[in-house]
């Protein structure tokens, strides 16, 4: 029977692990298929090794791997210690790791045989459909049980993002998976055409919002305070900002389909509220940003809080970048080019992966009681990601404002200026600084791992006993 | 007198304490050091075009006639001339926030010693083609983003958590007011300014 | 009571937490995704929609397979420049037996909507099987192995067919009974060709309409 009195940190310490491959194996796999946007023949005419296989698996890798483990890592982490409870069902817990990893694993193969439903980043077949639904209804039971079981009567605010998080991510999945299967590893959706591009947007567009946002500020909202060592700077701010973002999110999804065959009100709807979505994605950089700012003598100049205040300033550009997208006459010129994956890579890279970084660099060496191994092979860490991500923004902005103006471009007699070969044979530049970005970038998180193999060798996680609640009824503040 | 765009390049980050005790009036950083980091680039890339011409999305080299690509070379002078200084406005205007110092010519200073690398960089446009002007961007823009952490608190005599946060909080609004520029471009386009679309 | 007294109410009650994030995020599905799921106008076939014919159908899930749509969308939008460089403009009609539909979102390689009056099916084949040798600067992968397979090895095309027909696809028995005889001997290749060579028919073109 475990302890009642001390957190259960082992699950954490796995799911961190567990991430950190999935980060190494995600990114490299998308090198890779940078380097075939260059050398397309770097395939070796395998199947398996084919870009549209390996892309599937790149995205959902780095999305489902390195992302959602990172997630329930830090969610099981905080919830205990902003509910100053053990986990609620910790065999539960333990099933959440390792059958989702198992989940994304067998699916990650299953990409390479071909299985895919052809739903961008819901491509897994309804097996695993089933066994997603199945991981996240535990999921929900651990981090719903734990908070019923809390001894101070406030929810923490980085729960309710981690809660918005496993209820809105649960309706998405279950209605935009609906399917009839064929045979094992093919199935036909149940929404057709137009109304499975509605269907497809809303849940791809708020997968992104509130898995890599709402998940993610979860992570902040927690981890910064506790790295400033300070509450956050406005409770009243983040009690808007998260009803305005929980509201307006949802409709923004039709603005991936401007131009296309759906209805102009929807359309006109999804910008509108793409629009307003920036202000309580801004608020919630603000409330970060001063939060730090105040406390700064507080501060070490340590690698993991250089990353999350690094993660704020990309999040401010990709929650920028991407209403300015969602205008329409941005928008007819920025569709379908290679700036709509810049713009994804400044919230993936910016953003996800170094938030995930820093709460590492703090994490890692907390669970298992000893110093980081390296400061030094951090701090390179941090240029790398830093290089990497600004190469990469670059290189797709050059490529996707090029894509977009050379496409649509008429000459004086009103004809195509360019042809479609050549313009995307000029894209050799940006492509191969796109995949020397990746690499830069892979090589940084290459060596956290290494810095983190080492900080972990040989230990293993430390026992950490609750501490005792004094008063029940304060505004849920970070606990010790 | 210290040069500093020379000086970046032989002494890296050893050299902003000394920068930091030297002090001259931002009208002498302007002329001395901003000026010449403004001019290289239109220069390199006007001798570049002239000789070579572009090629971006066609088969053939883009040729522009020596005056329009001398009128090109002046607006990226201007553009250069006002991005630096304003983006030493920019950081005076953050300078409070972070406790940093108010005088404008260190800022000016800050900035001509990160921009160096990047003019460095530049020599590429000597060469007219996406390809060697997007690797040179690689080793330029690692070389400038280092700077600008290492060199900011101590330049700007700040503290080293202070001049991280406000390091990063530059990145940030120069990535926003980059895309910003990006996007009025767009619309631009889409509003009938600029090259002809079919929409 | 303040507004945040109430919210503080919210924040100690984790049923009501969760009822509120289920609720408050529901409200833009159903105002704006429920709708159109109603809307019968959006999965009306237009006029020339015909559903796929056999080896066409086993055509379409090899492209999906193959993730071609990563890379090309099928989805001409109504811009004077598109509409020159692909053909007519995509209809909401023309997807109604698309499942899932396959529009795209990313432009690496052209629009293929209207790509089946565009090249002959021997091009297609060559390009598919070794891009380079049409198209030099070509980034596509090549595709070897779609030649070797047989389209549907393990004969499930009756299958498909019947499953779409509970969906409302109107396949005849005629049309299902002799699908097996459609797709008998036919490799992998020949079934996308076949697929990509319908692309752009709901349209009304014929072979060499668009240049």
């Amino acid at each position: 029977m475990p302890d009642s009195n001390v957190y259960n940190d082992r699950v954490v310490t796995v799911l961190v692990v567990l991430s950190l491959v999935w980060a190494i194996a995600g990114m490299a796999a998308g090198v890779f298929i940078a380097a075939e946007l260059v050398w397309p023949t770097i395939d070796l005419g395998q199947e398996w090794l084919s870009y549209g296989r390996v892309r599937t698996l790149h995205t959902n890798g780095v999305i489902f791997g390195f992302g959602v483990s990172a997630l329930m890592a830090t969610a099981f982490y905080s919830v205990q210690r902003t509910c100053h409870v053990t986990l609620f069902a910790p065999r539960l817990a333990w099933f959440c790791c390792i059958a989702w990893n198992l989940v994304v694993l067998t699916g990650g193969i299953s990409f390479l045989a071909g299985w895919t439903s052809g739903k961008e980043y819901a491509e897994l077949e309804w097996p695993f459909d089933i066994g997603i639904t199945i991981v996240w209804l535990a999921f929900a039971v651990v981090f719903f049980g734990t908070i019923a079981n809390r001894k101070v009567k406030p929810i923490y605010v980085s729960n309710w993002f981690y809660g918005a998080l496993i209820i809105v991510i649960a309706m998405l999945h279950v209605v935009n998976s609906l399917a009839i299967p064929i045979s094992i590893d093919k199935s036909y959706s149940l929404f057709a055409g137009a109304q499975d591009a509605i269907v497809q947007w809303w849940y791809g567009h708020n997968a992104v919002g509130f898995l890599l946002t709402g998940g993610f500020l979860g992570m902040l909202y927690y981890f910064l305070p506790k790295q400033a060592d300070r509450p956050i700077w406005s409770y009243r701010l983040s009690i808007v900002a998260f009803w305005a973002f929980t509201y307006s999110y949802i409709w923004a999804g039709p603005h991936h389909l401007h131009y296309n065959a759906i209805p102009e009100w929807v359309q006109s709807l999804g910008v509108v509220m793409s629009i307003i979505l920036l202000a309580p994605s801004w608020a919630t950089m603000v409330n970060g940003v001063m939060t730090v700012a105040g406390a700064w003598e507080k501060l070490k100049t340590d690698p993991a809080l250089k990353f999350i205040v690094l993660a704020l300033a990309f999040y401010g550009l990709a929650t920028f970048e991407g209403p300015m997208l969602s205008i329409k006459s941005v928008n007819v010129v920025s569709h379908f080019t290679d700036w709509t994956v810049g713009h994804v890579h400044s919230g993936a890279l910016g953003w996800n992966a170094m938030i995930t970084f820093g709460t590492f660099y703090f994490l890692v060496p907390r669970l298992v009681g000893a110093e980081l191994y390296s400061i030094r092979l951090a701090n390179i860490h941090f240029w790398l990601a830093l290089a990497g991500t600004m190469l990469y923004i670059l290189s797709m902005w050059g490529a996707g404002v090029s894509q977009g103006l050379l496409w649509l471009s008429l000459d004086e007699l009103g004809e195509l200026s360019y042809g479609f070969r050549d313009i995307m044979a000029s894209m050799a530049p940006y492509y191969a600084l796109r995949f020397v970005a990746g690499a830069v970038f892979l090589t940084g998180a290459v060596l956290m791992f290494y810095n983190f193999i080492k900080t972990m060798e040989n230990r293993t996680t430390v026992t950490r006993r609750i501490p005792e609640v004094k008063t029940a009824n304060v505004v849920a503040e970070v606990a010790a | 007198m210290i040069f500093v765009p020379v000086d970046v390049l032989v002494q890296g980050s050893r050299l902003f304490p000394r920068l930091s005790e030297e002090t001259a009036s931002a009208g002498v950083v302007i002329a001395k050091d901003i000026l010449p980091l403004a001019l290289l680039p239109p220069i390199f890339l006007y001798i570049g075009s002239t000789l070579l011409g572009w090629e971006i999305g066609a088969e053939h080299a883009i040729r522009m006639s020596p005056n329009i690509l001398f009128l090109v070379s002046l607006c990226y002078f201007s553009a250069l001339l006002f991005g630096l200084i304003g983006l030493a406005i920019l950081l005076r205007w953050m300078a409070p926030t972070y406790d940093a110092s108010l005088e404008l010519s260190r800022h000016l200073t800050l900035v001509a010693t990160v921009a160096t690398p990047m003019v460095v960089g530049s020599i590429a446009h000597l060469y007219p083609h996406v390809f060697v002007n997007m690797l040179s961007i690689i080793p330029v823009l690692i070389w400038s983003m280092f700077l600008l952490y290492r060199g900011l608190p101590i330049l700007l005599q700040t503290t080293p958590q202070q001049g991280m946060l406000m390091a990063s909080s530059l990145i940030g609004i120069v990535l926003v007011a980059a895309v910003t520029l990006l996007g009025i471009t767009v619309v631009l386009w889409t509003h009938g300014f600029g090259p002809s679309l079919g929409l | 009571m303040s507004v945040l007294g109430i919210h503080r109410k919210l924040e100690e009650n984790a049923g009501l937490l969760i009822f509120g994030i289920l609720i408050v995020s529901s409200i833009g599905g159903l105002v704006q995704v429920l709708p159109s799921i109603f809307q019968d106008e959006l999965v009306s076939p237009s006029v020339e929609t015909q559903p796929y014919g056999a080896l066409a159908l086993v055509g379409r899930d090899i492209y999906i397979r193959e993730g071609c749509s990563t890379c090309h969308s099928q989805q001409v939008r109504p811009l004077l420049a598109e509409v020159k460089r692909y053909g007519p403009f995509s209809s909401a009609g023309e997807s109604a037996y698309d499942r899932p539909f396959l529009w795209g979102s990313k432009r690496t390689g052209p629009d293929l909507h209207r790509v089946g009056a565009k090249y002959s099916d021997a091009w297609q084949r060559v390009h598919l099987i070794d891009p380079r040798s049409v198209v030099p600067k070509s980034i596509m992968p090549a595709y070897p192995w779609l030649a070797e397979k047989p389209a549907d090895p393990r004969n499930t095309i009756q299958t498909r067919m019947r499953r779409l027909q509970i969906l409302g696809h109107p396949y005849t028995e005629e049309q299902i009974a002799n699908a097996p005889e459609r797709v008998a001997g036919k490799t992998e290749l020949d079934a996308i060709v076949a697929y990509l060579a319908v692309l752009g028919e709901a349209a009304g073109l014929a072979e060499g309409m668009v240049h």
